[in-house]
């Protein structure tokens, strides 16, 4: 396990650096003066030639990586153009709202998912089955922005149970029932998420189902609901496990358009905004400290994964 | 020939799933023969007739522009197979091709498939939105980041594959009787791969859609003008307690093709050589 940990650190430290690389050649991929990209229309000549000095610009490309990467090292990922603020302080401010949002995203997940995927599994075949696959297959299959509006007019709009958009701080007046502001925009991204959670606690309990320890458990007079729990539906959460770790990572990227939809101030609707306003810098930053997030996610889901199935450290 | 009887093989006794293909193929010929069929049309503005409800002759009402729903519904079909077919294209021949040369020359392999997981380090929509930033809003560059963001996939997926081909008996024979390289990828590797191709094709397919209307709706996909069904769900959705149709319908049509796309996609992947099985995802 320990050198399976190791090993999986040392790929993560190359794929982590081409990634910052490519982070780093977007800003020089838009045509223009990187400098004047980075302070926006309204920067002076002057500043723009002191950004230049500071930044390296006039120097080899190698070397202008570098020293973008030691300030990011030190947490300076540039000032926004459009809020004239530090960059990380901009993407902190949306922290709260995405990371509450992917977590209550993920509770609905595991209630609605998880259920209706093992009675789709232990009804395989039957009509129970066809009706939740089908559904799941439908549920994916819709735009989520579409969903999400139609929630807005049903349940806010119509019956006035839930607030259609914004979400004010934990912290604010109101304090934990401003959660009430995420509940529909969680079940809006939960939707497809949900599905494709029920499709692979199917699959994965059907495969299971097939091996010779649930043939053996059967065959020495188990309860069948206890084999079922014990023998196919325990082992086929390791897999799911993983899928819910993947999942959480996706999340605060695949937020970009439920929080459009309900105006949240969050980390995904920060980057179409900044992509339409083009203030580059901060979405640089986005773009760097979600794929961090997104690998250091997936590798703790690895590792956790190859905890849980000792098999795969071993391959 | 082979792909034929795959294909009869696959909708056997799947109503739902021949429903889902025939309604696909009602979309593609929706598609060709839209200024033949389309009552109006789709760009002409008629400021009178605004927000009318669906009735006659206006089928799906109109929109804020006075536009023909319907008629736009039956053009935004058109945008539906370009982005669908352009970017199972893009996907299938980079991913393809990079997947298939990855396994089968392992040095430039090596190489190749560590780069494709650097880009897999990016999520899907997240990559699209780096590269829509970088590009101009246009049909082709939104059929291009669509196919790009998926060719990883696809590279990955192709790679196992041909790595398993590359160890069956049929290959060293071919080596044996002196075949070159490009006649073992191409002639001989390539045939075996077309079934799981085509099913990965309409999982491409299916995704596509959804990223594109996704697009649409933050307005960074079609240009606005350009009438397909997210970007008149996109226009309209501030409609959507007046003149709910306007979303009803666009709204269904991405649904039922997506719905359809994934079922036809989930009958190829049941009848597919038992080989693969565990390599197509289909997500």
């Amino acid at each position: 396990m320990l050198a399976y940990t190791v090993k999986r650190l040392f790929t993560l430290i190359p794929t982590l650096l081409a990634a910052s690389i490519l982070v780093f050649l977007f800003v020089h991929l838009i045509p223009g003066d990187p400098a004047a990209i980075l302070l926006g229309d309204t920067a002076t000549p002057e500043e723009i030639a002191q950004l230049s000095a500071e930044m390296g610009f006039d120097r080899p490309l190698w070397i202008q990586y570098f020293l973008w990467l030691g300030n990011v090292l030190q947490g300076d990922l540039g000032i926004s153009i459009f809020f004239r603020e530090p960059v990380l302080a901009v993407i902190g401010s949306g922290a709260e709202t995405s990371i509450l949002l992917a977590s209550m995203t993920m509770f609905w997940i595991i209630l609605i998912g998880l259920p209706i995927g093992v009675l789709s599994a232990t009804k395989h075949g039957t009509w129970v089955d066809q009706i939740t696959s089908s559904g799941a297959m439908l549920a994916a299959s819709m735009p989520t922005f579409w969903l999400g509006l139609y929630l807005i007019m049903i349940f806010s709009v119509t019956l006035g149970w839930f607030p259609s958009s914004g979400f004010p701080s934990l912290s604010d007046d109101g304090g934990i029932t401003n959660l009430r502001y995420l509940i529909l925009p969680s079940l809006t991204l939960a939707a497809p998420n949900a599905a494709l959670i029920v499709r692979l606690v199917r699959a994965s309990m059907l495969d299971v189902a097939r091996e010779d320890h649930v043939r053996t458990a059967r065959a020495k007079g188990l309860h069948p609901a206890r084999v079922t729990i014990k023998h196919v539906f325990r082992n086929a959460l390791i897999a799911v496990a993983a899928a819910f770790g993947f999942t959480f990572a996706a999340l605060i990227s695949e937020a970009v358009v439920t929080e459009t939809v309900f105006s949240l101030p969050g980390i995904g609707r920060l980057v179409v905004q900044s992509i339409l306003r083009r203030d580059y810098p901060v979405i640089q930053g986005v773009i760097l400290v979600i794929v961090v997030l997104y690998m250091i996610i997936n590798l703790l889901v690895d590792l956790a994964y190859a905890r849980l199935d000792p098999r795969v450290s071993l391959k | 020939m082979n792909t034929l009887i795959f294909l009869r093989d696959a909708f056997a006794g799947r109503k739902l799933a021949t429903a889902g293909f025939l309604w696909l193929c009602l979309i593609v010929v929706a598609a060709i023969i839209a200024p033949l069929v389309a009552p109006f049309d789709p760009l002409e503005i008629d400021p009178v007739g605004r927000l009318t409800e669906p009735g006659w002759p206006n089928l799906f009402g109109t929109d804020h522009f006075g536009r023909d729903t319907f008629s736009r519904a039956i053009y935004g079909a058109r945008m539906t197979v370009i982005i669908g077919v352009g970017s199972v294209l893009v996907a299938l021949f980079c991913g393809g091709l990079i997947g298939m040369i990855s396994a089968y020359f392992t040095r430039l392999g090596h190489f190749l498939m560590r780069a494709v997981d650097v880009l897999m380090a990016f999520p899907a929509l997240l990559m699209a939105l780096v590269l829509i930033t970088l590009l101009e809003r246009s049909v082709v560059n939104t059929v291009l980041v669509i196919g790009i963001v998926y060719a990883t996939t696809t590279a990955r997926i192709l790679f196992g594959m041909t790595l398993k081909l590359k160890g069956e008996t049929f290959i060293d024979a071919a080596v044996c009787s002196g075949a070159g390289n490009s006649s073992i990828l191409f002639r001989h590797i390539l045939p075996n791969l077309l079934s799981p191709l085509l099913v990965q094709a309409s999982f491409i397919f299916a995704f596509a859609q959804l990223q594109a209307a996704a697009l649409d709706f933050l307005g960074l996909g079609l240009p606005p003008e350009v009438p397909s069904w997210g970007n008149m769900l996109s226009e309209e959705r501030i409609y959507i307690t007046r003149a709910p149709w306007l979303l009803i319908y666009p709204g269904m049509l991405i649904v039922v093709s997506v719905f359809s796309m994934n079922l036809v996609g989930d009958a190829l992947r049941d009848s597919i050589d038992p080989r693969f099985k565990d390599d197509i995802a289909g997500v």
